[in-house]
């Protein structure tokens, strides 16, 4: 299992929860697509049309940001925890 | 929804959200709620006779470009549950929504939205879901396309009320195309438009046109504000006459055509691509009533010391009589003229930077 916490506007797709479980991914990729099928429109939040991670979005794998790892094509496994977070823009 | 529309409302798009205006048909008193939307940039908004939901092009600048409809004048707001999309086989991701533009009264649901990188994309019911234009997504000139200063935008989409399968598309810096055949195919209008920043001044495509207007009465009557120009079809983009004549400069971004008199069309000046201010630092709506032979300032109520921004999507016209003319600066004014520009009257100040107008009777 991969618990994903969520954030910001996408609580209010997930119908308010903050964490929710993903049963089996390889990657973030499959982690987006999980959620996607799970609650429906969250996906298109977190990645554009061609799966890459917004620009100011940033997905946390064990508090690593994946943009220093392989981005969407980060490894996950059972037990990690991915938090996904709109990045700090300004300021 | 009832036939007889009593009120006028007035959707403004801003950089925070939305702000919807009404008032009465003789639009003397406006009324605001908002603002709508809060969190994201509103590049337009369009109300929806057929069924009275306002439609809203919007971006998030961290959750992606997505469109909202509202039934109930603004109050409650739905995101689409299938925006705009380009399949993965494009290699192509939408940046930001333009223009949101509903269908004809005889084809319910369908709505039409521009996009960047430009493409056009329809719906069928209602804004729920979009499907691409495959054509212009594939048009065999595509990989010479190139963006103006706003991005690659498809900003304008002009139905013809008269020819239900043909549609005229704006795109920055590619030029006017017009569809005959229900967006099967698209084939480029800009003859005799100049593109004075290429070493061929007039290619077949490349032309950055800011702006195109008609209206439902003449909708082969098409004004058109360019980079390099202002001007005039008679026959649907077949061919265009420059009719910049004695206006202050040829450069600007906004046209509005006058729907009950196809001679009135209103532009806005700027002094020029690299002085992108009012001349003389006062901004004024110019207009003509001969076709673009004659251009006439149009500013009184307009404050004399006014370096204001009005962006492509921030002047439109009412189909009212006398035809009534809108426009919102980026340091958030929003002015109303009831009689074709004649007089103006300040409707707000202090919005956030405005970036499109849109007016209706509903």
């Amino acid at each position: 299992m991969i618990r994903v916490l969520v954030t910001g506007q996408l609580k209010d797709l997930t119908a308010g929860a903050r964490e929710v479980d993903v049963d089996f991914a390889n990657d973030l990729d499959g982690v987006v697509q999980k959620l996607e099928l799970a609650f429906p429109g969250i996906g298109r939040k977190i990645v554009d049309d061609q799966g890459r991670i917004r620009r100011y979005v940033n997905i946390f794998v064990n508090s690593e940001n994946s943009r220093t790892l392989a981005g969407e094509k980060t490894r996950v496994k059972d037990g990690d925890v991915v938090h996904i977070l709109p990045s700090v823009a300004g300021g | 929804m009832s036939s007889k529309r009593e009120k006028m409302c007035l959707l403004v798009g801003t950089r925070k959200g939305s702000f919807v205006f009404t008032s009465g048909r003789n639009r003397k008193e406006w009324k605001v709620s908002g603002p709508h939307l809060k969190g994201h940039e509103v590049y337009h908004m369009a109300y929806d006779r057929r069924n009275g939901h306002i439609l809203a092009s919007m971006i998030s600048n961290h959750w992606g470009p997505t469109i909202a409809r509202s039934k109930d004048m603004g109050s409650e707001w739905k995101e689409s549950k299938s925006p705009p999309k380009f399949p993965k086989s494009s290699g192509l991701s939408v940046a930001r929504l333009w223009q949101i533009r509903p269908g004809s009264d005889d084809e319910p649901g369908v709505v039409y939205a521009g996009v960047e990188p430009a493409c056009l994309f329809k719906s069928t019911d209602g804004g729920e879901s979009w499907r691409v234009n495959e054509a212009l997504m594939n048009h065999r000139t595509r990989k010479k396309w190139t963006p103006g200063g706003g991005g690659l935008c498809l900003h304008t989409i002009l139905s013809n009320p008269r020819r239900p399968r043909r549609m005229h598309i704006a795109i920055s810096s590619v030029g006017t195309l017009r569809t005959d055949d229900d967006g099967a195919s698209w084939k480029f209008q800009n003859k005799d438009v100049l593109a004075d920043f290429y070493p061929n001044k007039y290619p077949e495509f490349g032309q950055c046109v800011h702006k195109l207007a008609s209206t439902p009465s003449r909708p082969d009557l098409i004004y058109h504000q360019n980079h390099c120009g202002v001007y005039r079809s008679d026959d649907a983009g077949e061919n265009w006459v420059d009719i910049r004549n004695n206006l202050p400069s040829r450069f600007g971004f906004p046209v509005a055509a006058d729907a009950n008199d196809p001679k009135r069309a209103y532009v806005a000046p700027l002094e020029g691509d690299f002085s992108r201010i009012p001349p003389g630092g006062r901004f004024a709506v110019w207009g003509t009533d001969n076709s673009g032979k004659e251009w006439f300032q149009l500013d009184d109520g307009i404050p004399a010391v006014s370096y204001y921004t009005v962006l492509r999507e921030g002047m439109v016209s009412d189909e009212e009589d006398p035809c009534g003319l809108y426009f919102g600066t980026t340091t958030g004014q929003l002015f109303a003229s009831r009689n074709q520009g004649q007089n103006w009257a300040k409707v707000a100040d202090g919005l956030p930077p405005i970036l499109s107008v849109s007016v209706s009777s509903a």
